[in-house]
């Protein structure tokens, strides 16, 4: 995958440009990725349409839409890529839309993402057009030989950053995300948040990185601050939610930020010259993607198992699965495990490989100045605090969700989804683990393909241990199972030893108040109520308790009701002012149009006349 | 510069930047009172190695009157101002609370180095190396003055910046003359004295110092 | 993997486990004459654990492996810290795991499990208990991160061996602003994780005060024996990595027998300075409430912060 590339022409598909097809490392990293989520979701969607869940609409567009995102990355001009990124753009519409005969909340979902998707292809479409313009042509390889003058490369880079960021989730044009992921059949969740998002990174890197080899500081640190920023909102905003799928949305929007970090990190280093530093940067956002992409297929997999099985998405509403749902746990737990960064986890490995590369900035990259040392250490903050509250995130989604006791009817009758659907589950987790133990895997490509892009030498080599070339850094996790193995057997050993009365069974310490009832569990908002305590400021959540009184006293309280919700701020605060501003367009437009037939024939008299006027004085 | 006088100086102003956060993290009037007496203990101190260094009779004059002044006078005069009033008197309810404004902190201080930068890449001595930090105390300074409501910390906020802009004035390679120092020290006096006698009045009249009542004047 | 680093790791992992129940021992005995008592004794911790180890284990109903396993794994996780990470001597037995980055986490990891039995256990005292842990294991994380990359940047390296070593070599730098602000911040790290005052009082069994214990409220017998030894050793871990890396004296560079003595011995007095010192300091401090604890960290997050910034400036 690294190193060989392909090519291909088909002149006569479409007008004008013809369509342009070339594969290079970078493009294949993304289409692998793409491919192996695209299998897991497949074979768990056969179990899920077997059910009758998915209507024929989904069954006819899915194939499509994963052709578009395998596609995307092979594209190699400017006008395949727009074609098949419109086309991926609709496909996903459709399929967000599946399930809008049963909840009303799709609709508006659909609405969302479409409006936001196709602004991000319109700064896509000016971004890539101003480039190719400039260059005189559209393919790829002309742009990259073409030398562009620095306002036209900042221009273009801008604006594919902003169609590109939409499409990756990143701040402050994430709102489509956690709205239109939820709400589409669970594996297309899975194929929207962990093969389609990367593309938006895929488009970064190259217009950024390929196309543009880099550029000045100013860009990359435009993308390491929205990274960094992306990654503590999305997770902070996953933190508090209670929607098990709209958790993991934001979760997206999380682990995107992150990736973005380590591009923005990797062209940082470009720009100041050091390309060890870079190509190690790189990797671990490209090792990122991939990982990412493994953990959030299985995370939503297993989502739209229990969902399947419930009823609800609530997190509230659930809990105890683990004892009726037992392989769906191990599944979700496994990914729980990923997404929050430990070891020995698949995400810990990228993690770290980001960090190493942030902490080596200060003290080897030549060409850094003042500015770049103070990022890098917020960098780190920023990283730092998004894996504790990760941490937090996961804790909860999978202690309250799948331990504890059933909180409500629907998920004490929950029964354990079919074989097909914990196939598909089986792969993703195959692709979760395997780098987990041995990164060797998948390091290897993903090393050279970020070399590749940076014309630099490997970031990483080792196949037992990963050691970092250019400085000083290793890391193993295979050995770091294998010590916690013999661990573990030495504790239980020592226990057999040492411990020789047989366990027995007694009921739980309820304060001798009799048996404890499902109402005292904590719950996910309960168990998040301390966080968004102390993320106040940041969340501004809106509370409301009402108390009543008995009629025939106000000293005796009848009942007490207790409301919580965290809009997300940047929702409230940035759109609605936008939507509203566009709402009030709309109206003074609609005094125009009367519905007169003549007033219409008048607009276009007077138009006409108009024009005439202008062009009788200017000739 | 001997490498343990850059030592000395480097503990010198960590210690200086370090007083600085903890006046921004406690709540007791008192506690903070006594930080201030470090800080200017540690100002001293800054001064005393610059001129153990230099060699130099009359900065070792300065740094005896900067003790003398900042770490027990003003102090002094401080916890004067506070005797009389209820014991153990704490910063209730800052305008930005107190976790927030240690992260406002963090960002002014990186602010300080951002901005100083270029200064101290004119002439790159130990001693100017130091200067961001001096001025990172300056905007702590400000920071207290700004968000606290209690009219006691708003003066040792006060206060934090002009020792931030003393340090800042030594550690630059120019320095400052003695007379300057002097007239400084005293229209500070000056001010400490009028505040004290201000602050006695306020309480008289409203029996508290939290400057947030006083908006009912205006009212 | 060296032979210094393997003779290193066995013999860390015996005084360690060994002595954590003792070091805690100590620092009850500390505080006892501290507050006028005459204290149970050092020993008392291991005289415990014998108790609690002959008694019978009881499983809650309705609790599953997680419940089960949590204590053994936990336990597991520390004593891979305590053989990895160079404390007697400057090499690991195995260095691709002896990286700061992954013993943080490793030890995180450790809280992690300990908050899932909580919530496998299904009670509010549980659930209560791992929301507390877990919200400031999230607000320590950063200046953790933070206070490590202070350490790292002058040596140009994570791993520990190669932190330890510059030390060993020169056991001055660390006095320098930038050492003694790490030196606060992960000290506080160490306090907020270990669950020590003024976060967490681990003396109490107050419903609304608990951190760390209302997490483990259902526990009992063995498995409850092996989470206090889990927390001991956990205790001592954290000491000892402020230790080894803000004061690295005495610790062997060969294999010697003499110089491994030394090292061992000088690694028992320095944590057992560290923790008399932390239980001292604990006699003035009363526990702050939960939502001042985000206060405490902020605070920790500057001074980690401020190691940085000063360790650039000052050069």
């Amino acid at each position: 995958m690294g190193g060989g590339s392909w090519s291909a022409s088909v002149p006569w598909l479409l007008p004008l440009s013809g369509v342009e097809f070339a594969v290079d490392g970078l493009g294949g990293l993304f289409m692998a990725v793409g491919g192996a989520v695209a299998v897991a979701a497949g074979v768990y969607g056969i179990g899920y349409a077997r059910h009758g869940l998915d209507g024929r609409l989904v069954q006819a567009v899915a194939p499509l839409f994963v052709l578009a995102v395998l596609l995307v990355p092979a594209a190699g001009d400017v006008g395949t890529l727009l074609l098949l990124w419109e086309l991926m753009a609709l496909t996903s519409l459709l399929l967000v839309l599946a399930e809008h005969g049963r909840r009303a909340e799709v609709a508006t979902a659909g609405r969302w993402y479409a409006v936001m998707t196709h602004l991000g292809f319109a700064a896509i479409l000016t971004g890539l057009l101003v480039l190719a313009s400039s260059a005189g042509d559209g393919s790829f390889a002309a742009l990259r030989a073409e030398e562009l003058p620095p306002g036209v490369a900042g221009l273009g880079f801008v604006l594919c950053l902003v169609g590109f960021g939409s499409k990756a989730g990143v701040l402050p044009l994430h709102a489509w995300l956690p709205r239109a992921h939820p709400e589409a059949p669970s594996h297309v969740s899975a194929l929207m948040s962990a093969a389609m998002v990367n593309l938006g990174v895929y488009g970064i890197v190259r217009v950024g990185l390929d196309l543009l080899a880099g550029g000045p500081r100013w860009w990359w640190l435009a993308v390491l601050v929205l990274g960094a920023g992306s990654a503590v909102y999305g997770i902070l905003q996953a933190a508090v939610r209670t929607d098990l799928k709209r958790l993991l949305g934001y979760s997206t929007t999380e682990n995107m930020g992150l990736v973005l970090v380590g591009v923005g990190a990797s062209g940082l280093y470009a720009a100041g010259g050091d390309r060890v530093l870079a190509a190690l940067a790189l990797t671990a956002a490209l090792l990122h993607v991939f990982t990412h992409a493994a953990f959030k297929t299985l995370l939503f997999l297993a989502a739209g198992s229990v969902v399947q099985a419930t009823g609800t998405r609530d997190l509230d509403a659930l809990g105890g699965l683990r004892t009726a749902m037992p392989a769906t746990t191990v599944a979700f737990g496994l990914g729980a495990l990923a997404a929050s960064a430990l070891p020995p986890g698949p995400a810990f490995v990228s993690e770290w490989l980001l960090l190493q590369s942030l902490v080596h900035g200060p003290g080897t990259a030549p060409g850094l100045d003042v500015l770049a040392s103070i990022v890098l250490p917020l960098a780190v903050a920023a990283v730092a605090l998004t894996a504790g509250l990760a941490v937090a995130t996961f804790v909860k989604a999978f202690g309250v969700g799948f331990l504890a006791r059933p909180r409500t009817a629907e998920a004490a009758a929950a029964r354990e989804c079919p074989p097909t659907m914990l196939a598909g589950m089986g792969v993703a987790a195959a692709a979760c683990v395997a780098p987990a133990l041995a990164p060797t895997l998948v390091l290897p490509a993903v090393t050279g393909v970020a070399a590749g892009v940076l014309g630099a030498g490997p970031a990483v080599r080792g196949a037992l241990t990963t050691e970092l070339i250019g400085v000083q850094g290793a890391m193993s996790p295979l050995l770091l199972v294998a010590a916690l193995a013999v661990a573990v057997a030495a504790v239980v050993g020592a226990l057999r030893l040492l411990a020789a009365r047989r366990p027995r069974q007694a009921r739980l310490w309820d304060c001798g108040g009799g048996p404890m009832s499902p109402r005292m569990e904590y719950t996910a908002t309960s168990f998040a109520e301390p966080l968004q305590r102390v993320f106040d400021d940041v969340l501004d959540p809106v509370q409301d308790v009402d108390v009543t009184h008995h009629r025939e006293s106000r000293y005796l309280v009848s009942a007490v009701a207790y409301r919580r919700s965290v809009p997300d701020r940047i929702e409230t605060g940035l759109y609605a002012p936008v939507l509203a501003a566009t709402a009030a367009w709309g109206r003074a437009g609609r005094r125009l149009a009367t519905g007169s037939v003549h007033r219409y024939l008048g607009y276009g008299f007077g138009t006409l006349c108009v024009l005439l006027v202008l062009l009788a004085v200017t000739w | 510069m001997t490498v343990h006088g850059i030592e000395m100086l480097n503990i010198a102003a960590g210690a200086l930047l370090l007083t600085a956060v903890l006046v921004l993290w406690r709540r007791e009037i008192t506690m903070i009172v006594r930080i201030f007496a470090l800080q200017g203990v540690a100002l001293a101190a800054l001064v005393a190695v610059l001129a153990w260094d230099e060699g130099s009779a009359e900065l070792a004059v300065v740094a005896a009157g900067l003790l003398v002044l900042r770490g027990v006078v003003l102090p002094w005069l401080l916890r004067r101002a506070l005797t009389g009033a209820a014991p153990g008197q704490r910063e209730s309810r800052p305008a930005l609370n107190v976790a927030a404004s240690l992260l406002a902190a963090a960002a002014l201080t990186l602010l300080a180095l951002a901005v100083s930068a270029p200064l101290v890449a004119l002439s790159p001595a130990p001693a100017t190396r130091a200067i961001p930090i001096a001025i990172a105390v300056v905007l702590i300074g400000f920071l207290v003055l700004v968000t606290r409501r209690h009219a006691v910390s708003q003066l040792v906020g006060f206060l934090l910046m002009d020792n931030g802009i003393t340090a800042a004035g030594f550690l630059s390679s120019a320095g400052i003359g003695l007379l300057v120092e002097v007239g400084v020290a005293l229209d500070l006096l000056l001010v400490v004295l009028v505040l004290q006698v201000l602050t006695g009045r306020m309480r008289e009249t409203f029996g508290d110092t939290d400057l947030d009542e006083l908006r009912e004047l205006h009212d | 993997m060296t032979a210094l680093g393997v003779a290193g790791g066995l013999l860390q992992a015996v005084v360690i486990v060994g002595g954590a129940p003792l070091l805690l021992g100590l620092m009850r005995q500390v505080r006892a004459r501290l507050d006028g008592r005459v204290g149970p004794g050092v020993l008392q911790p291991w005289r415990d654990l014998r108790k609690q180890l002959r008694k019978e284990s009881i499983t809650p109903r309705g609790t599953s492996e997680i419940f089960r396993v949590a204590p053994v794994l936990m336990v597991a996780m520390t004593v891979v810290v305590a053989v990895v990470v160079p404390f007697v001597t400057v090499d690991s037995p195995l260095p691709a795991v002896a990286d700061l980055f992954v013993v943080v986490a490793l030890l995180a990891h450790g809280t992690v499990i300990t908050a899932l039995a909580g919530l496998d256990t299904g009670t509010a005292f549980g659930g209560m208990g791992a929301s507390r842990e877990v919200t400031i294991l999230a607000l320590v994380e950063p200046t953790a991160l933070v206070a490590i990359f202070a350490l790292s940047v002058p040596v140009g390296s994570t791993g520990l061996p190669a932190i330890v070593g510059a030390g060993v070599a020169d056991p001055d730098r660390m006095i320098s602003p930038a050492g003694l602000l790490a030196a606060v911040a992960l000290t506080l790290v160490v306090v907020a994780e270990t669950g020590r005052l003024p976060v967490d009082n681990p003396a109490t069994h107050l419903e609304l005060t608990m951190v760390h214990e209302a997490m483990v409220l259902e526990y009992a017998g063995p498995r409850l024996a092996l989470i206090e030894l889990g927390a001991a050793l956990r205790l001592a871990v954290y000491l000892g990595l402020v230790a080894t890396l803000f004061v690295p004296w005495a610790i062997a560079t060969s294999a010697g027998v003499g110089a491994l003595a030394l090292g061992v011995v000088a690694f028992a007095v320095k944590v057992g300075v560290l923790g008399a010192a932390l239980a001292a300091a604990e006699v003035f401090l009363a526990k702050l409430r939960l939502f001042r604890v985000p206060e405490l960290l902020a605070g920790s997050f500057l001074l980690a912060l401020l190691a940085v910034t000063t360790a650039f400036v000052l050069g």
